[in-house]
């Protein structure tokens, strides 16, 4: 009897594994759901929301300016952060943030989380395979224009479809903020 | 047996063909995620330690884990093209200060590794692009760390230390 109970539960966990696996691809390469919190991409996307985020445009590189992305955060590898996409590499940005974002910082002993910005208004081009990312919500919200550019590849998925709340279902609307960089020449 | 019965049969065995390889291939997939892959290296920026052609093991546990350490040789995604790989050593974890003035400078400049993000450089210190010209890297793009040499079979094993002399000490 031993022999039969341990025969189960040897292929209930073979079961197990198997679409375990199945399922994770399921999550990595097509699409993934999302419950977004925080302010930062108000009125597109308020907290609480549960949102479709697909993996293909990730991964066949087909990312565009104007996309809302959800992006591992880079400075928490076990956050993401949820924003949208304004400008792409070789871009030029607009923007009082920081200018040279890897070269001169003081810091304290103690890194904070936000880089203290040196107040520039030149416009800072975003280098190769790396992409800007704001939030809808400019006033709350911390993006690329405190902590600069990031690089493409934390991208995990674009966020194509509102679940949650029923009213607000379907797709998600255009930016608000006006600040998508226009195709450059 | 007409041919309405045969064409079922082969649609049959193609699908359950299909269906094998869907399954195989997301558990085969899951192994490279979570427990490691083979990486064939290219490039002098690691030499020494490993040099062109050499094909290393890179363990995933550690990154998942978050157990990656100073001293490490990791794998990551490069920060400028998110197709390739890069392979370099943890030189500095976030809070560290990393020396980033020459060792012929007048002037010693320092920089301190930021919340998230590691310092890498290649062992190969004159023919290494690294952390030294792209700065931080964050820790989200390190995919594995390299514990084990597979090729060339004479030089089979675990990898030697840093060379460089390079990694920052504990910090107080």
């Amino acid at each position: 009897m031993f022999r039969r109970v341990l025969g189960k539960t040897l292929g209930f966990l073979g079961y197990t594994v198997q679409y375990g696996c199945i399922a994770h691809c399921a999550f990595e390469y097509i699409g993934e759901f999302v419950a977004c919190s925080g302010p930062s991409m108000e009125p597109t996307i308020t907290s609480h929301d549960v949102v479709f985020s697909e993996r293909l445009s990730r991964h066949l590189c087909r990312i565009e300016k104007g996309d809302i992305v959800i992006a591992k955060s880079p400075f928490d590898p076990h956050m993401n952060i949820c924003k949208r996409v304004i400008g792409l590499e070789g871009d030029k940005i607009c923007t009082s943030g920081p200018s040279d974002v890897f070269k001169t910082h003081q810091y304290p002993r103690l890194p904070q989380p936000t880089l203290r910005p040196a107040i520039s208004l030149k416009p800072i081009t975003v280098p190769k395979g790396h992409v800007w990312l704001e939030g809808d919500n400019l006033r709350n919200s911390t993006d690329s224009r405190s902590y600069g550019p990031v690089p493409y590849a934390l991208i995990r998925g674009r966020v194509c479809l509102k679940l949650w709340p029923p009213h607000n279902f379907g797709a998600l609307n255009q930016s608000p903020t006006g600040r998508i960089v226009k195709r450059s020449d």
